[in-house]
């Protein structure tokens, strides 16, 4: 059974449905309802709330041996502009749901001696952003530090940790006007367009069907954004 | 669960490097795919047989360090199957020594055969890559090549050459269509753990044993691991990397590359 976080829509919808093609039973968290086995509605960001979804999940439909951590928010705004409140926020909802996932599902993991964890960061951790991504960018770069570490840290234990991080990729978080929809911009890329959500559905499957030695690691589908 | 699926079906590759250890899981998984392989190594042997036998490929022998015979070699692999749509550059020549006492001639062999070897692969198979459309180039490189590995200069500056060739090649042939990416394995079950026992005077198992309780997930890689590794990259699902640098490692580094 596997947890999707952000499952309603983008990447994370793309990733529950994939991992039900082959055979997974999916609850997808989300503040919206997501397509999915069962839809946990909550915010990730509280961490009470989402133990408890979690707890649901495994009640229904079984113990929890896969965690795909796709919720997110974004938005463009100038660092100056940026309140304390938008900062958390975005910190909450990336770094902490992030945290939140995994301190409700690590222990049955643990418990088992098996899991598999792919945590989606962005290519903006790797390279920083634009204007106006400096808490994005941020948020982004914290779930990079927190996936190689627990990644190290659970890697004795059988329970397995990576990180997918995407360029600029087609999904609603980016507005129509994006910049990282721009065609000037796409022309920059070594692949000259965006990236495609079951691309990176098909990375986090091939994690958690195939890449048994990778542990820590983050790998990026990103059309070249970043080399 | 079903298998996975990488659209490989009717592919071509040349898998250099093939007679063993990490070259033969790769030619056999990428057969398994329904990939047509070209069976490269050094020369031709029992090892080479046993491996076209295992994949019904065709037998691809040269000395990649030789520029000529690296042509002649894809000349005549195309003739037999067409254009390789997949190039696994994994030959290898490493040997240690302390850096000082290293022999110059046999630090160069190094680079030669693992660097250069590899520039010389892909100058040969580009022009029918390109007249496909496109193809995958698949480098392995090495945890040395990012880390670095005392007594391994020359093998781990062969392979961080790798890696910038990589780097570089796949913003240079990205707008074709042509995907380079690099896979940098940590220490694997293969014969060459037998060259790394020889440079600690240590047997075989005890260098195994070293190994495994130095990676954080308690044991070293396996060559289906990597395999596996190559048949993404070269497969539907891995159209979004370019240029990337994969460390299926066991979590002994988690860096970039």
């Amino acid at each position: 059974m596997a947890i999707v976080t952000g499952a309603a829509s983008g990447i994370g919808a793309v990733v529950g449905a994939r991992l039900a093609e082959r055979g997974w039973r999916v609850a997808g968290m989300d503040l919206r309802h997501s397509d999915s086995d069962l839809s946990l509605q909550v915010d990730v960001a509280d961490r009470d709330a989402v133990r408890a979804a979690a707890e649901r999940a495994s009640t229904d439909l079984g113990p929890v041996s896969l965690l795909v951590t796709a919720a997110g928010v974004y938005e463009i705004v100038p660092v100056a502009e940026i309140s304390a409140e938008r900062w958390r926020r975005m910190l909450s909802v990336h770094l902490g749901g992030v945290a939140n996932a995994c301190w409700a599902v690590v222990p049955g993991m643990l418990a088992s001696g098996a899991g598999t964890i792919v945590t989606i960061s962005s290519e903006l951790a790797l390279a920083g952003g634009g204007p106006g991504d400096a808490h994005y960018a941020a948020a982004k770069g914290a779930i990079l530090g927190f996936t190689r570490s627990l990644g190290g840290e659970l890697a004795p234990t059988g329970v397995r940790v990576n990180g997918v991080a995407p360029g600029p990729t087609d999904t609603p978080l980016l507005d129509a006007d994006s910049p990282w929809r721009d065609p000037d911009y796409l022309k920059t890329l070594p692949l000259g367009r965006m990236v495609r959500p079951e691309e990176v559905a098909d990375t986090v499957l091939f994690l958690v069907e195939e890449g048994t030695y990778f542990a820590g690691q983050t790998i990026s589908p990103n059309a070249g954004a970043v080399i | 669960m079903p298998a996975p699926v990488h659209g490989l079906e009717g592919k071509t590759a040349l898998v250099t490097g093939a007679a063993q250890g990490l070259g033969r899981a790769i030619a056999e998984r990428l057969a398994r795919e329904g990939v047509r392989v070209a069976v490269n190594d050094l020369e031709a042997s029992e090892r080479t047989d046993e491996v076209i036998a295992a994949t019904g490929g065709i037998e691809a022998i040269a000395d990649v360090s030789n520029p000529e015979a690296v042509e002649a070699m894809v000349q005549a692999a195309e003739r037999e199957l067409g254009s390789i749509d997949i190039l696994v550059a994994n030959h290898a020549y490493m040997t240690m020594s302390p850096f000082v006492e290293h022999d110059p001639a046999d630090w160069w062999r190094n680079v030669d055969v693992n660097l250069s070897g590899t520039h010389f692969l892909i100058r040969a198979a580009l022009p029918g890559m390109r007249a496909g459309g496109g193809g995958r180039i698949v480098i392995i490189a090495s945890e040395f090549g990012v880390v670095g590995w005392e007594n391994a200069t020359a093998y781990s500056a062969s392979k961080a050459g790798l890696i910038s060739l990589t780097k570089t090649l796949g913003r240079e042939l990205g707008p074709e269509g042509i995907l380079v990416n690099a896979i940098a394995p940590g220490i694997m079950d293969t014969p060459q753990l037998d060259v790394d026992a020889a440079d600690a005077g240590v047997s075989p198992e005890e260098i195994r044993r070293r190994y495994a309780s130095e990676s954080p997930i308690g044991r070293i890689g396996r060559p289906e691991e990597i395999a596996a590794t190559v048949a993404f990259l070269a497969g539907d699902g891995s159209g979004a990397f370019v240029g990337q640098i994969l460390q299926p490692n066991g979590g002994t580094t988690r860096s970039l590359g």
